[in-house]
Parts: structure tokens; C-alpha cells; sequence
């Protein structure tokens, strides 16, 4: 029987090389050319401004505005409120049920991951209105507590909790996913050996069950983070007119006041947040590829 | 004194009894096997003792006290997991200081505690490593060690070294042995492994679905199996269907006294109690291969009926493949409906 070599499909003979690099080239140059270069160009365009002669020169002024500008920082500051109050409630709301899915057996357990997941398949928009209808003005919710007798709800419609009771909602899906994933990690053993020495139920999830995690939340806050921070149909609908969250502050001043410069200084100071958080997720996966 | 009682358990799930009315009782610092094939119920007994199942029916007992519902984490229990289940975010020392802790123990003491167990498996000046960085056999001494360091009253081993290699077993089962008879500790080890079984039991008891097949000594169940399913899954047997008449066993021309009453039987017979001489005249079987060990070998044989038994001898050049032979055993066991019927040795 004669045998014939393999073909070395990852090129790690000389003359296959260039395959290898030409099948990585393509994502490559069109990550580059969509993410890496808007990024340079939207940097470049907030620091490399016009100046009072016909050319460009290099000026923070736009920065130095946004962070002497009251409005912009109550906008600033309550977009990182929304972000963290969204991630506390979700991680509030999402471990128990992300604990229940992984520990429960039979039927019922099979309905509340439906259930769970059932928000990712809603259009944000949607869920917009039906948050307006159920829990706004004259809403469902009103008028439940009217048939009874009691008064009307202070309405979280067009206050800053809008657009927190939409995020978490929104979000509960993906954080319920990933915290799953975590969990699957933690075998029956290891929980039943530590139930095996003395571990009651808080001891458990203390010492067991949440360092092992660690990583999935850390990963579920990042997204939670990155969605919130560009996150533009559910602040608009459900929040408030003035402060606002960054992506209806960004279209305001891109579109009603026409205002590029400051439009792109507004994304690259929420990008700078962002990319923190972007950080985190990245070191947490290259952590888990380490050998 | 008995530490630990069984009484009539059983645990059913849906319509399947994994354990059915099963009952034992457990000496003070007797090392009991729990033996018995896949499904036979063996560990599910053995998570009921634990507390990580609770019995459809029946009451287990510890030290006289009813911990039939009792939760693992308040059973003076201490169970050893296949998988052997260490906490990979905490290294050596504070995988077996968890427990402590927990207890509300001193530093200093469980410090003490924890030095002294590494000790006593091997492991001394491992505390500080982490468990990943520890060999198969080094992660299972540390989840034993994290079991003994709480001195609990009943040691659980739940197929300890089933993922190890056979050398490694070998080790670590005669250190399980030694370090159990040191600390005199009351143990339930639940094995599929005949000879892990037999070399490391005060007394072994066979399961079958649910049920105990036997319970006695590990000589005992070896050399008088109460059931043809023991004599079958204990050692090496050969196990013959035959009709009894007139005081004599008959299979296709293989024929043995046997002074019982008329009627079917099982013959049982160790391949080392079966004899093998030429034949004399037709012969009574044939021999369809010979395989040398060095120091034995082992005769397959084929009666006419198409039945495979086998003979151990100590030369392998007396016999061939295709020679004709005659069958004399020199113990063996008849067994009808379930039980021994007859015994010579």
C-alpha cells in the first residue's frame, strides 16, 4: 500500500504559507476597514479640528466641552447610572433563574427557560410599546389598581427607570444564556462534595458555585455594558427628554442640532467606556484558551 | 456495635426499583464492598447513606440515630466521588480546610488538622499547589484526605479509582486498606471490580438489581457462592445448564455424581478445580485452544453441545487445539432455582 501526504491545509510547508495567510486576510481586512478604521477616523476627526486659518491642527476643544458642559455630563452620568443599574438587576434577576434552569429537572424547568429566552425574539420596539401599555399612563397596570379601588402607579414611563425596566427585560435573555453556560461548568459532583462536608445552601453558592462563575458573569456584565451603552430605541421610547441616555443624546446632536464634531466626541467618550468593559471580556476569554 | 443500619430500603425511580428492599448492617470499623454489575443498584444505596438520595421506603440509621431525611451536610458522613470532585478555584490546603471552616475551627487547629491528613495520604507539603497541577492519583489521595479530615463515623468511596490506570489502583487501594485499619474507620466502598473487591473487603456484599445476591467474606463468597449469579461474577466460573437423573449431572456427554434429585441444574466449577485427562475412549470434550501465561495456562474446551469452558493447568505442551479430552472437576458447585444445591470441595 503506498500512502500520500496530507495536504497541508494551515500551510505549515514554505509554499503553502500564502494559502493559510490568503484564508485569513479577507475577515481580517474587512474587520479593519469597518471597525478599526471608523474607530481611527472618528478619533482623528474630534482631535485634528479646523482652525482659525484655512487648515486642521491638532485641539481637545470638543472633548474639553463635552466635560464642561453640565447637560452633557448629566447625560454622561445618567447613561452609567442606567448601565449600572441595569447590570445589578440583571445579575439580581438572572443568577437565580440561571441557578434554577441548571439544578431543576423535569417540565417546569423546560418552560421557564422558554420563558426566559422568550424576550430575544421581541423586537425592541415592540417591547417599547408594551412596556408604555402596561406599565404607562392609563396602562394595564392602572387600570387593574383603578377597577380595585387604589390609586394610579407614579408611571416609570419617560423617567430614567423607562428605559432600565426595557434594558433588563431586553437583556435577561443573552445574561440567562451565558450565565448557564457558567453553571454547566460546575459539575453535580463538585456541589454534592461540598454539600458532602458541611455546605448549606448560602455556603454553596458563596464559596462553590460563584467563583467558578466568576468568569460568565464578569462576561455577562461586558455585554450588558457594551448593549447598554449603544442601546438607542429603548432609552428614546421609555426615557426622559433631558437628562438622556448617550445613543438619543449622539442622534440629537448629529441630526436636530447638526453638530458632526460633537456627535462623533460623544461616541468616541462612550466607545471609551465601552472598550474598558471590551477589555474585560477579552482578557476573561484569552484567560480560558490559556493552556 | 453497629454504626450504620439499613432497613427494608427502597428507592424507586418512576417505575424502576434501583434499590429493593435492602437491608445491612455495619459494624464499627468494618470495610464493607458493595459488588455488582452496572445498574445493580450499588451506588444509589450508597448516595442514600450519603444523603444525596433520600429511600422511597425504609430507615437508615447511624449510631442508633434515624437519618433516614437528614441532609448531607448535617450526616457524619464523609463521601469520596468517582470524579474525585475537587474545587479547582482553591488549592490542596484549602480544599480540605473548606469543611473546617465551615465548622467554625480555629486557624491554628485547622492548619494542624489539614498537615496531619496530607500526611497520612502522602501528600505532605502539597498544601500549597494547586489541584490541577496534581497527577490522577495525587487529586484522588486529596479527596480522600478532604473526607478524612472531618473524622467522619462512615467513609463512602464511590468507585475512588475506576478513571485510574491498574498499577496506580493497585497502590492506592492497599493504602485505602492500610490507612482505613489505622484510623480503624468504618467503611462502604462501592466497587464493580471483583478483585479490588475481594483484596481490599472484611466482607463484600454482591448486589443484583437492588437486592443483596450475598453478603458474607470475601473467601466465602469466592469459594461458596450462594447463587449461580455470584459464581458467575465473582472470579473466573464455568457455569453448565444440565437435567440430573438417577444421581448423575449430564450436558452433552459431560457427566458428573451429583447425589441430588432428579431434575434441571447448574453446574459451577473454577477453571483451576477443573481437571483435564486424555480422553479414554470418544472423550467427552474438545479442546479449541491453548493459551500459555508463563506461569499457568488456560485450556479452552468445547463440549458438543457448543458450550466454552475453561481449565487452568500448569503446562501448556500437554494439551493442543483439536485433542480430545475427558472432564474431571474436582470441586464444584450445582444450583437449582436460584440457590446451592450441592457443594463438594
Amino acid at each position: 500500500m503506498t500512502t500520500t501526504p496530507a495536504i497541508d491545509i494551515v500551510g505549515t510547508k514554505k509554499s503553502g504559507r500564502p494559502i493559510g495567510l490568503l484564508l485569513v486576510a479577507a475577515p481580517v481586512l474587512l474587520v479593519c476597514w469597518m471597525v478599526i478604521w471608523p474607530i481611527i477616523s472618528a478619533i482623528a476627526r474630534t482631535v485634528w479640528l479646523p482652525n482659525e486659518g484655512s487648515g486642521r491642527s491638532f485641539s481637545l476643544e470638543t472633548y474639553a466641552f463635552f466635560f464642561s458642559d453640565q447637560y452633557s455630563i448629566n447625560n454622561l452620568t445618567v447613561t452609567l447610572w442606567t448601565t449600572g443599574v441595569t447590570a445589578l438587576l440583571l445579575l439580581l434577576i438572572c443568577l437565580p433563574i440561571a441557578l434554577y434552569l441548571r439544578f431543576a429537572k423535569g417540565r417546569l424547568a423546560a418552560y421557564v427557560q422558554g420563558l426566559a429566552i422568550f424576550p430575544m425574539f421581541v423586537p425592541s420596539i415592540i417591547l417599547s410599546y408594551a412596556v408604555i401599555r402596561v406599565l404607562g399612563p392609563n396602562g394595564t397596570v392602572d387600570l387593574l389598581l383603578n377597577s380595585v379601588g387604589l390609586p394610579h402607579i407614579r408611571s416609570p414611563y419617560l423617567t430614567p427607570w423607562g428605559p432600565v425596566i426595557g434594558l433588563v427585560w431586553d437583556n435577561i435573555p443573552l445574561t440567562v444564556l451565558i450565565l448557564l453556560s457558567g453553571l454547566g461548568n460546575v459539575s453535580n459532583q463538585s456541589i454534592e462534595a461540598a454539600r458532602d462536608v458541611g455546605a448549606g445552601r448560602f455556603a454553596l453558592l458563596w464559596h462553590i458555585i460563584l467563583p467558578r462563575i466568576s468568569n460568565s458573569i464578569l462576561v455577562a456584565v461586558s455585554f450588558t455594558v457594551l448593549g447598554i451603552f449603544s442601546a438607542f430605541t429603548l432609552p428614546y421610547v421609555l426615557g426622559p427628554a433631558a437628562p438622556e441616555m448617550m445613543g438619543p443624546f449622539m442622534q440629537r446632536t448629529f441630526r436636530d442640532l447638526n453638530d458632526p464634531t460633537n456627535a462623533i466626541t460623544q461616541a468616541v467618550i462612550a466607545f471609551a467606556f465601552c472598550i474598558v468593559f471590551g477589555l474585560f471580556y477579552v482578557r476573561s476569554v484569552a484567560k480560558n484558551r490559556a493552556p | 456495635m453497629s454504626v450504620l443500619d439499613i432497613k427494608n430500603v427502597t428507592k424507586s425511580f418512576s417505575t424502576t426499583k434501583a434499590v429493593d428492599d435492602f437491608t445491612l448492617t455495619v459494624g464499627d470499623g468494618e470495610l464493607v464492598c458493595l459488588l455488582g454489575p452496572s445498574g445493580s443498584g450499588k451506588s444509589t444505596l450508597l448516595r442514600m447513606i450519603g444523603g444525596f438520595e433520600t429511600p422511597t421506603s425504609g430507615v437508615i440509621t447511624i449510631d442508633g440515630e434515624d437519618v433516614t431525611r437528614v441532609p448531607p451536610e448535617k450526616r457524619p458522613t464523609g463521601m469520596v466521588f468517582q470524579s474525585h470532585a475537587l474545587w479547582t478555584h482553591m488549592n490542596v490546603f484549602k480544599n480540605l480546610a473548606f469543611g473546617l471552616k465551615l465548622r467554625g475551627l480555629p486557624a491554628d487547629e485547622i492548619k494542624r488538622r489539614v498537615e496531619a491528613v496530607l500526611e497520612l495520604v502522602g501528600l505532605g507539603g502539597y498544601g500549597h499547589r494547586q489541584t490541577t497541577q496534581l497527577s490522577g492519583g495525587q487529586q484522588q489521595r486529596v479527596a480522600l484526605a478532604r473526607s478524612l479530615v472531618l473524622e467522619p463515623k462512615i467513609l463512602l468511596l464511590d468507585e475512588p479509582f475506576a478513571s485510574l490506570d491498574q498499577h496506580l489502583r493497585e497502590r492506592l487501594r492497599e493504602e485505602v486498606r492500610d490507612i482505613q485499619q489505622r484510623l480503624k474507620i468504618t467503611t462502604l466502598f462501592v466497587t464493580h471490580g471483583q478483585d479490588e473487591a475481594l483484596a481490599l473487603a472484611d466482607r463484600i456484599v454482591v448486589m443484583r438489581d437492588g437486592r443483596t445476591e450475598q453478603a458474607a467474606r470475601p473467601d466465602v463468597v469466592y469459594r461458596e457462592p450462594a447463587t449461580p449469579f455470584v459464581a458467575g461474577f465473582i472470579g473466573t466460573m464455568n457455569l453448565v445448564d444440565g437435567t440430573v437423573a438417577n444421581g448423575r449431572f449430564a450436558h452433552s456427554g459431560f457427566t458428573v455424581p451429583l447425589p441430588v434429585g432428579d431434575g434441571a441444574a447448574t453446574l459451577a466449577v473454577r477453571p483451576e478445580a477443573l481437571e483435564i485427562v486424555p480422553a479414554s475412549g470418544a472423550g467427552m470434550a474438545k479442546i479449541h485452544r491453548v493459551t500459555d501465561y508463563g506461569t499457568h495456562a488456560i485450556v479452552d474446551i468445547e463440549l458438543p453441545g457448543g458450550v466454552r469452558l475453561k481449565s487452568m493447568t500448569r503446562e501448556a505442551r500437554d494439551w493442543s487445539a483439536g485433542q480430545s479430552i475427558d472432564l474431571k472437576p474436582r470441586a464444584f458447585a450445582a444450583y437449582r432455582d436460584n440457590a446451592a444445591i450441592h457443594r463438594s470441595n
